[in-house]
């Protein structure tokens, strides 16, 4: 089915925007403010609610005209577009999200209409389905391994790299203490939890320098 | 495609001119007027692409620009406005992008290079230090009556003499002078891996309008490039880079880790680079140096790295596995061709053989100059995705073991097999065996382009 | 406003379509999700992380009713959302390099689409149609496409080691360890920072 890949989901989310003329600033700059200074790192709301891989919020504005002959059109509403990709099933990843980041949801979809707040679990779920528009191709370059999985393997190759690294031209036993220790601390010890080492960045975009 | 006037290209871009010494001047334009006849002065002798059937010439000229440069020449703002972003920042402003920090900083480089005064390149090349010198005496005094320019500074380079001849070696020992990309239209013969590998195995020569502005490029179309036409037809862009060696800091590196690695010192060498330091590819014989197929040019290019997916013969990260990819990305190698680079350049300093006393603060190194189409496409993201970083090699953050800016810290991964004499490897913190002393981005006009300069007859469109 | 998070870039693009070649578009994506060897290619640029096309019919446009008005429009729209690693210009280049095919037969049926091949005005297209990323989120931003398969490959091999280790002799240990490193030694990069952005 369209939507997945493997064990991976391609939620696609449009959300129409509340257009009142009387909000100042429009519901759609408010989305935006918050989003400028919400955090992307560790403390994102996809960091706190469980299964995400990536997921993008993006403020569509409108159509694109892109000159003639095509016909120029333009969106009676502005849309507020969710992109994710995550482990599981839909009804639980919305679940999640509900139960783990509720205040930031109601801070973001708050400006969209019919939203019902995320206190109400199923009312969220329910209103998100009504905006999903169908995946109609989706690729993941690994479709297998869940979010758990894969921080662990990072955390795992780094180590083995450098056990590697220090362990070199090691008389046998000895070095097979050693791995053997190495894999029992390994397996003990906490791993960088989701969204740990990116950089803060400002706002910045990739360029056209060419 | 259009045939190649080569009377109207400067000698420099389309053939290494193997003469054995070398010097470069840096100027900076004083006046706008006396500039432009400078220039008009030593417009006829600067060396073309017109082949030397008779023999070589006792010294050659050529002459290349700043944004700066053209900036002092008057030229028209919309044209100078044209030129690419990167030209125009000039390769100081881009050392964020390039990895030029730390050891390699600005503020670390001669003090030419910091001062931001570079306007104009003039290249001499010559058969002797005696031709080098007679030359250079000529240029200056042409120089200093025009009034046009003052001289910054300038930089020798030779060849590396070894028992009276001059060689392609470099000071840590290895030998240069292979890698350098065939165009169509400028060579007389093929060499096979020299060019654009195709589906069914062969080589090709690349477009010219890799190399050169106004000819058709790997795209499928004409490069971007300044307008007007005339002005960047037959011309390309030069990046300058003067590359210091930590001698000693590599011989005692390569001493200290050899002593850890089965295969031995010059076999450690080797797969730091991805040839032996004769020159033999690891690809092709990755157990011994094998000479004879160094002098053979139809072998000794010519090689694909389909069978060593794993890096067991060249390392998946060795220096010239990184920067020629050849078939290693699938697609018949069709996403290295417009990342390609033509290599110019010499060494500076004096040669110590291997066992005599050297120290990291005695000047020596390489002066490297890349000519391309387009410094971003070209030399930039070679620089920044393939030497300073590792990810298109699957080798996450990793940097070129020789050329990187390890600042003590990093990997090199040999990989290696079961055998005893080619075990897996790992180098740890490696320290930096080449810092960067300065450089630039020049633009090398056209013939004709240098003369609508010094008669100030540039329009834009 | 950021389109970048650690090494991965988050692209969006929207172009129009006439409703009638909508159709054929679906086709080809249906024939592609289920021909894998179709995506052998899209596999083998190890710089996606995830992508996707949607379809979104002229009157697919979520419609919740309070006060929203309904959209009026003659063009069907066609919305890629890419997560990618490396720089804009890499990006577009391989693709116009080794994909074109492809990228022909999912774009020619938008307005205006120049094709795929020559690249730069390709590349003025897809900067027409890009529209930029308010929020960026990534589990991994220090990790490619590439490390990440590197990263499982290097898991698998040491849980097989890890089963075994203490019933070695310590020579028999030996020589596993150095098969477990063979296994491994091409997927050791460390990860870190990405290069300043150009």
């Amino acid at each position: 089915m369209p939507n997945k890949s493997g064990s991976l989901y391609g939620l696609t989310i449009l959300s129409p925007i509340i257009d009142d003329e009387k909000a100042t600033p429009s519901h759609d700059l408010q989305i935006r403010k918050y989003l400028a200074s919400l955090a992307t790192d560790d403390r994102s709301p996809f960091a706190l609610a469980p299964g995400t891989h990536l997921a993008r919020l993006v403020v569509m504005d409108d159509v694109i005209y892109v000159g003639m002959p095509a016909c120029e059109e333009h969106l009676k509403s502005k849309y507020l577009v969710l992109e994710s990709n995550f482990d599981g099933e839909l009804d639980d990843y919305l679940g999640g999200l509900a139960d783990h980041v509720p205040e930031q949801l109601d801070s973001i979809w708050g400006h969209c209409v019919a939203y019902p707040g995320a206190a109400n679990r199923q009312a969220f779920i329910d209103y998100m389905k009504a905006c999903q528009l169908d995946t109609t191709f989706y690729f993941a370059a690994i479709n297998d391994k869940s979010l758990p999985e894969t921080l662990r393997a990072l955390h795992t190759r780094s180590a083995v790299a450098d056990f590697i690294a220090n362990h070199q031209g090691m008389e046998p036993a000895r070095l097979q203490a050693e791995f053997v220790q190495f894999v029992a601390q390994l397996r003990s010890e906490p791993i960088p939890g989701p969204g740990t080492g990116g950089i803060a960045r400002d706002i910045k975009t990739g360029g056209r320098n060419e | 495609m259009s045939k190649l006037n080569s009377t109207d290209i400067q000698g420099f871009v389309l053939r290494g001119y193997n003469l054995p010494v070398g010097r470069y001047l840096f100027l900076h334009l004083e006046d706008a007027t006396r500039a432009r006849k400078m220039i008009g002065q030593l417009l006829g002798q600067v060396t073309t692409g017109q082949r030397w059937d008779g023999g070589k010439p006792e010294s050659t000229m050529n002459i290349a620009f700043t944004h700066k440069g053209l900036v002092a020449l008057n030229l028209p703002l919309a044209t100078l406005i044209t030129f690419p972003v990167e030209f125009q920042d000039g390769m100081k402003k881009r050392s964020g992008i390039l990895g030029d920090t730390g050891l390699n900083a600005p503020e670390r480089w001669d003090d030419v290079w910091r001062s931001d005064r570079v306007h104009m390149w003039l290249g001499v090349n010559a058969k002797s230090p005696e031709a080098l010198e007679a030359r250079c005496v000529k240029l200056l005094a042409t120089i200093q009556e025009s009034g046009g320019a003052t001289l910054l500074g300038s930089q020798d380079a030779a060849a590396v003499v070894i028992d009276g001849k001059p060689t392609t070696r470099e000071h840590f020992g290895y030998t240069d002078g292979f890698g350098n990309p065939e165009y169509l239209g400028v060579e007389r013969s093929s060499q096979p891996g020299q060019g654009k590998l195709l589906a069914d195995g062969t080589w090709a020569p690349l477009a010219t309008g890799e190399l050169l502005l106004g000819y058709a490029d790997e795209a499928g179309e004409l490069p971007v490039a300044p307008v007007p036409h005339l002005l960047a037809a037959n011309g390309t862009f030069m990046v300058y880079r003067k590359l210091h060696q930590n001698l000693a800091t590599f011989r005692a590196y390569l001493d200290e880790q050899a002593a850890l690695y089965g295969g031995g010192r010059e076999k450690l060498a080797a797969k730091f680079i991805g040839r032996w330091r004769d020159g033999t590819p690891l690809e092709l014989s990755p157990d011994k140096p094998d000479f004879p197929l160094t002098q053979d040019p139809k072998r000794s290019t010519n090689f694909t790295y389909g069978a060593d997916p794993e890096g067991t013969r060249c390392p998946l990260g060795a220096h010239i596995r990184r920067v020629h990819p050849r078939d290693d990305f699938g697609f018949h190698g069709k996403l290295i061709d417009r990342r390609r680079i033509t290599r110019r350049g010499l060494p500076y300093g004096a040669f110590v053989p291997e066992g005599e006393p050297v120290s990291d603060s005695e000047d020596r190194g390489v002066i490297f100059m890349a000519l391309n189409a387009s410094i971003s496409r070209q030399f930039e993201f070679v620089q920044q995705q393939w030497i300073g970083y590792g990810n298109d090699a699957h080798l996450g953050n990793d940097k070129d073991m020789l050329i990187g800016n390890h600042g003590g810290r990093g990997r090199f991964v040999v990989q290696g097999d079961t055998r005893p004499e080619n075990p897996p490897f790992i180098c740890s913190n490696m320290p930096n065996f080449v810092e960067l002393r300065g450089g630039e981005y020049f633009f090398l006009p056209s013939i004709t382009a240098l003369g609508m300069i010094a008669l100030s007859l540039v329009d834009p469109r | 406003m950021s389109n970048i998070n650690g090494k991965v870039y988050a692209m969006n693009a929207i172009t129009p379509m006439k409703p009638w070649k909508t159709w054929i578009l679906r086709g080809f994506f249906f024939v592609l999700g289920r021909v894998k060897p179709l995506q052998q290619d899209l596999i083998n640029l190890s710089f996606i992380e995830f992508a996707r096309w949607v379809v979104l019919p002229r009157r697919g446009f979520p419609f919740l009713g309070n006060g929203q008005k309904r959209e009026e429009l003659q063009y069907d729209y066609l919305l890629f959302f890419s997560n990618f690693n490396g720089t804009w210009n890499q990006y577009i280049d391989a693709f116009s390099a080794v994909l074109s095919r492809g990228l022909n037969l999912i774009w020619r049926w938008s307005e205006k689409f120049p094709g795929s091949v020559p690249v730069t005005p390709f590349k003025n297209y897809i900067a027409q149609v890009q529209f930029d990323t308010d929020y960026y989120y990534t589990a991994y931003p220090r990790a490619t496409a590439n490390d990440l398969k590197s990263a499982h490959i290097v898991q698998a091999s040491l849980d097989a080691l890890s089963l075994r280790a203490q019933d070695y002799t310590p020579a028999q240990f030996e020589e596993a360890y150095l098969h477990f490193v063979i296994q491994v030694q091409a997927h050791l990069g460390e990860t870190g920072d990405a290069p300043v952005v150009f």
